[in-house]
């Protein structure tokens, strides 16, 4: 095979993927222009509902709002967790010994448990010292990771040690190490780390649910799991609602994506 | 240089969230802010569940009695209808209480299951709001597990008299009011009339007769218009739950365990359920939103479920003069069979964390237990049909409706719920219900009914025994 | 590691610094997640309902032998795990080498369009996926015209059928979202290492086997331990897709524990003991993919 033909096979295979994809979403941008009984029809074509389905949508919930809060609860729970969970991945990768090696596999295990079996226990412990209702209570469970921790200490080892040592010698501490050489060195890491971070914070909405008691605290999932619960679903809407939910992780993947960059760190371990 | 900005912006983040993590790990309680949640009772919560629940009665009757508040949270679902709904009552009972205040937390049935069982199970009973929505088929679930989390209301002076009684059954425990009852779940079967027509028959042929008849015009339908007469979703038992409580028929002995194996009414339902499906009569869709295209995009010519589908019905505009509706087909060869029965709906709860019992009660005797006005405001615009029965009376029940065909089908429904046989759903309803839809399952692919039933029975009392 | 000796004093030093990394992330995930679960495991030796619990030893445990939906529901999330999980990550190893190819163009609306799956809301695509494989659904219109079927088959009514329509949307769901770590993996290997071995006369396959997968695999065992446990873990597909159904052929072992907690009368301490087993299956699948892949050189 040649080198053309390689290429025109992954351009083949990848827009067919693209393709496949991305199906959903355009058929959901359709479907938000349609009236709820084409869009449960399967209707294919774009409609003239997008206006009223918008109206129907602000006149239902305050997706504004909704929108307000998801984007600060998520950013900033996405600062948060990269930041905690870069730190402890390199950490435990840089300086591992057996009992870092030993704690990973028991922070590993904490993810192992349905969520759902943690909530009770997890409500009194807030309850206890007063987070039932707060804004740290809403985003304190989900700022460390184990799938984070885990991604930036599989990154770490392909970070070379020699360069570390290298900082050493230069007279830099530890944390200049990191912050210096590290943080831009695994720019591609932290795209992807960013990226599903933000989305997980996004779509994260059982637990707010459940401890926050205020309307005014609501976020676009929840406002979508409250257009599914009535008597009469407007698909229309629904799908409306749906489509300005995905577009943010979406967007932000766009952006992210540039970090990716073949061969950057001109560097491998091994 | 951008990735020196970078990395110091990176830095001091990072020196803050260090602080930030050690502060909220080792001293949680210091910088807890109270934001908009009802401090006082917070304060005083105590993990332990039997002690909270003294502590949630004593914070009921301070509340009460100190009546200084005029706020009453509430936690409902669906904006088109409950909380449109709650929110009316509220302007009423605002022109005689003008500080009176209703703040709804838009909570929808899943989540709120999900929060109150939580909350309960943590016994954190002073999370819960004021008021509270619950579906009916759960009341005697959460008044069996966790019966302090209710208010007695049984002498706040609303008149539970002017309710139908198949209705009141949902909300009360041992004689005792626990709850205020809401909106009207009465079974209704609605038909294209002109569809009908093309095959020879009127909605009145299809009104007041059994299931044998219902499949034996349906198949003639199907041959001639290639139309189902109605559909169901499939895993859900819900129509043989109606067929059951259409005879009075319950699936539970009087000392609560399961009258499933051995119950002939139930039998004939699954049979029923069988025929219907093997002869098309019955279509079955695979979700909710196919289950509702089958009849708003023409799969269907009917549709049979409680009144409230008249809102997905009448969702199909072009196909407004269409309809006709009537009541539901009646079991063959059972004793007590009728043509009524009951899907969904709910009741309002006053609970145990309520703040000022006195207003709330008040509240709702002045509204949903006491004001024609509310239902005749809610009904055209939400299509909330009540149970209150003054109501019943109002002219807007009469008003004709033009996407049945000028039929004036309020009046019609709240004749058919007068007339819906009493039923206990029991305490595992939820569990009863899903053992038989693996049952239905099974006998629509060949299985025996009287195993089927027989495991679904053995599965209940599994679910039932710790 | 292969850090110098150059005294104790200074090793010591910077051990503790190690350990100071770790002290935000770890102090949250024991607060958050350990202090909760051992809770938990104290609930699971507890039976009863709602708020009546009494003492009960081992019988949660014991009771798990005779559920039949929950056994039922172990092999389905097992059936899942073992056909989706290596399908899904191969996918992604294949798509991400060949968008790590420095001459591909659009590589950009490549990516984002391939990664977009799991940013699209579970609400939607779950009505998407049922409408293709309903009856009258696009699937069977391409099934049955090419000759394959029939007549249309109601997919999402047959045990079989069910389960892999659900393997499929997973499938679709989370490839692009593994591709996306591989790229950031492979981002830290030089390009040259390729064109090297390619002057060197390395078929692709080969490159792929021998370069791209040896140096991935950190990453290749991190999604991996990841896709294991969420399989272990299903919901949102059982419950959007199928509902559990048909008749409990499709639930799975979240779902079932879903249901059991808030949809019928609570038994907390049953649900603890069914999620402890959880825990304990996908811990014992970690290890011995920990002890494959978490080797360093």
């Amino acid at each position: 095979m040649t080198d053309k033909t390689r290429t025109l096979c992954s351009y083949i295979v990848l827009i067919l993927t693209a393709v496949i994809s991305v199906f959903p979403l355009i058929w959901m941008v359709i479907a938000a222009t349609n009236s709820s009984v084409d869009v449960i029809a399967g209707k294919l074509t774009p409609g003239f509902k997008f206006i009223e389905n918008y109206q129907n949508l602000l006149a239902n919930q305050d997706i504004y709002r909704g929108l307000f809060n998801s984007f600060k609860y998520s950013i900033v729970q996405t600062v948060v967790s990269i930041v905690i969970c870069s730190l402890a991945g390199y950490g435990f990768e840089v300086y591992h010994d057996k009992y870092k090696d030993a704690l990973m596999g028991v922070i590993l295990m904490s993810m192992m448990i349905p969520f759902v079996s943690m909530m009770v226990p997890l409500f009194r412990m807030f309850s206890a010292v007063n987070l039932l209702n707060t804004t740290i209570g809403f985003i304190l469970p989900s700022l460390s990771t184990p799938f984070l921790i885990m991604l930036f200490r599989s990154s770490a080892r392909s970070f070379p040690m020699e360069m570390i040592e290298a900082a050493r010698i230069d007279g830099l501490g530890e944390f200049q190490i990191f912050v210096k050489m590290f943080v831009p060195t695994m720019k591609s890491t932290y795209a992807a780390a960013i990226t599903v971070t933000f989305m997980n914070a996004w779509n994260n909405y059982i637990w707010p649910k459940v401890i926050m008691q205020d309307s005014s605290s609501q976020t676009m999932p929840m406002m979508i799991s409250n257009l599914t619960s009535g008597y009469f679903t407007d698909y229309g809407m629904l799908m409306l609602a749906v489509f300005i939910t995905t577009l943010p992780t979406a967007v932000l993947f766009l952006f992210m994506q540039k970090n990716f960059r073949e061969g950057l760190t001109g560097s491998v371990k091994g | 240089m951008k990735k020196k900005i970078v990395s110091i912006l990176l830095s001091v983040t990072m020196a803050g969230m260090l602080l930030a993590g050690c502060g909220s790990s080792a001293a949680p309680q210091a910088q807890a802010p109270a934001e908009g949640g009802d401090a006082p009772a917070a304060e005083s919560a105590p993990a332990d569940a039997a002690e909270a629940d003294a502590a949630a009665d004593a914070a009921a009757d301070t509340g009460a009695a100190a009546g200084g508040d005029n706020t009453l949270t509430v936690w409902a679902w669906d904006q088109n209808f409950n909380i449109y709904s709650i929110n009316e009552a509220a302007k009423i009972y605002q022109r005689e209480n003008p500080d009176f205040k209703l703040e709804v937390e838009e909570v929808s049935w899943d989540d709120l299951q999900t929060k109150l069982g939580t909350i309960l199970g943590a016994g954190n009973y002073d999370q819960l709001p004021d008021i509270m929505l619950m579906q009916d088929f759960a009341f005697r679930k959460y008044a069996m597990q966790y019966p302090d989390m209710f208010t007695d209301i049984t002498n706040s002076g609303i008149d539970f008299s002017q309710f139908a009684a198949g209705k009141l059954s949902a909300s009360t425990v041992d004689g005792k009011n626990l709850g205020i009852p809401f909106d009207n779940g009465a079974e209704i079967a609605c038909y294209r009339s002109d569809l009908l027509e093309e095959a020879g028959y009127t909605v009145d042929d299809l009104t007041n007769i059994s299931w044998t008849d219902f499949n034996r015009i349906g198949e003639d339908v199907l041959k001639k218009t290639g139309y189902s007469l109605f559909s169901t979703q499939a895993g859900s038992a819900d129509i043989i739950m109606q067929m059951m409580q259409s005879a009075g028929a319950s699936i539970w002995n009087d000392d609560g365990t399961p009258n499933i194996a051995n119950n002939a009414t139930l039998k004939t339902c699954m049979e029923t359920y069988k025929m219907l499906f093997d002869s098309g009569v019955m279509a079955t869709a695979n979700s909710w939103d196919e289950y509702i295209a089958t009849f708003t995009s023409g799969k269907t010519l009917g549709t049979i479920n409680g009144c409230w589908i008249l809102a997905s019905v009448q969702s199909a505009e072009d196909q407004s003069g269409k309809w006709s509706m009537t009541n539901m087909p009646s079991l063959a060869g059972v004793n007590g069979a009728t043509n009524y029965s009951n899907q969904g709906g709910s009741s309002w709860f006053i609970t145990s964390n309520c703040k000022n019992v006195e207003l709330a009660s008040d509240f709702f005797a002045k509204t949903f237990a006491g004001s024609v006005e509310l239902y005749e405001t809610i009904l055209p615009t939400a299509g909330a049909l009540s149970t209150w029965t003054p109501a019943g009376d109002s002219d807007v029940y009469a008003q004709p409706s033009e996407f049945f065909g000028g039929q004036a089908i309020f009046k019609d429904i709240t004749d058919y719920a007068s007339k819906v046989p009493q039923w206990d759903m029991g305490v595992y309803y939820t569990e009863a219900n899903t053992a038989l839809a693996t049952a239905v399952t099974n006998v629509v692919n060949g299985g025996n009914i009287d195993e089927e039933l027989q495991t679904a029975e053995d599965t209940v009392n599994f679910d039932m025994g710790n | 590691m292969n850090s110098k000796r150059s005294g104790m004093g200074l090793n010591a030093r910077r051990n503790f610094e190690g350990w100071l990394f770790l002290v935000p992330a770890v102090v949250l995930i024991v607060c958050m997640s350990l202090i909760p679960a051992v809770m938990a495991f104290v609930t699971s030796f507890t039976t009863g309902t709602g708020a009546n619990t009494q003492w009960g030893g081992l019988s949660n445990y014991m009771r798990i032998l005779k559920d039949k939906v929950f056994l039922q529901s172990i092999k389905n999330c097992f059936f899942y795990l073992i056909i989706q999980v290596p399908i899904m990550l191969v996918l992604a190893l294949i798509l991400a080498s060949m968008l790590n190819n420095p001459k591909l163009k659009c590589k950009g609306i490549l990516r984002t369009c391939i990664f977009l799956p799991c940013a699209t809301s579970l609400v939607a695509y779950a009505i998407i996926f049922r409408t293709l494989f309903a009856t009258d659904g696009l699937i069977n219109l391409v099934l049955t015209s090419i000759g394959i079927l029939n007549a249309p088959y109601n997919f999402l009514a047959h045990p079989l059928s069910a389960k892999i329509v659900i393997i499929i949307a997973l499938i679709w769901r989370w490839t692009g979202y593994n591709m996306v770590f591989y790229l950031s993996g492979l981002q830290n290997i030089d390009y040259s290492v390729y064109e090297a071995a390619r002057i060197d006369g390395a078929s692709p396959f080969q490159i792929f086997t021998k370069i791209t997968i040896p140096l991935l695999k950190p990453t290749i065992l991190l999604t991996a331990i990841m896709s294991t446990n969420g399989t272990l873990q299903l919901f949102d597909e059982s419950v959007n897709l199928t509902n559990g159904g048909p008749a409990n052929a499709s639930i799975t072992m979240s779902h079932y524990i879903y249901n059991q907690t808030f949809q019928g009368v609570p038994k907390f301490g049953y649900t603890s003991a069914m999620s402890f087993l959880i825990l304990f299956m996908v811990a014992v699948l970690a290890f011995i993919q920990m002890k494959v892949g978490d080797k360093r050189d």
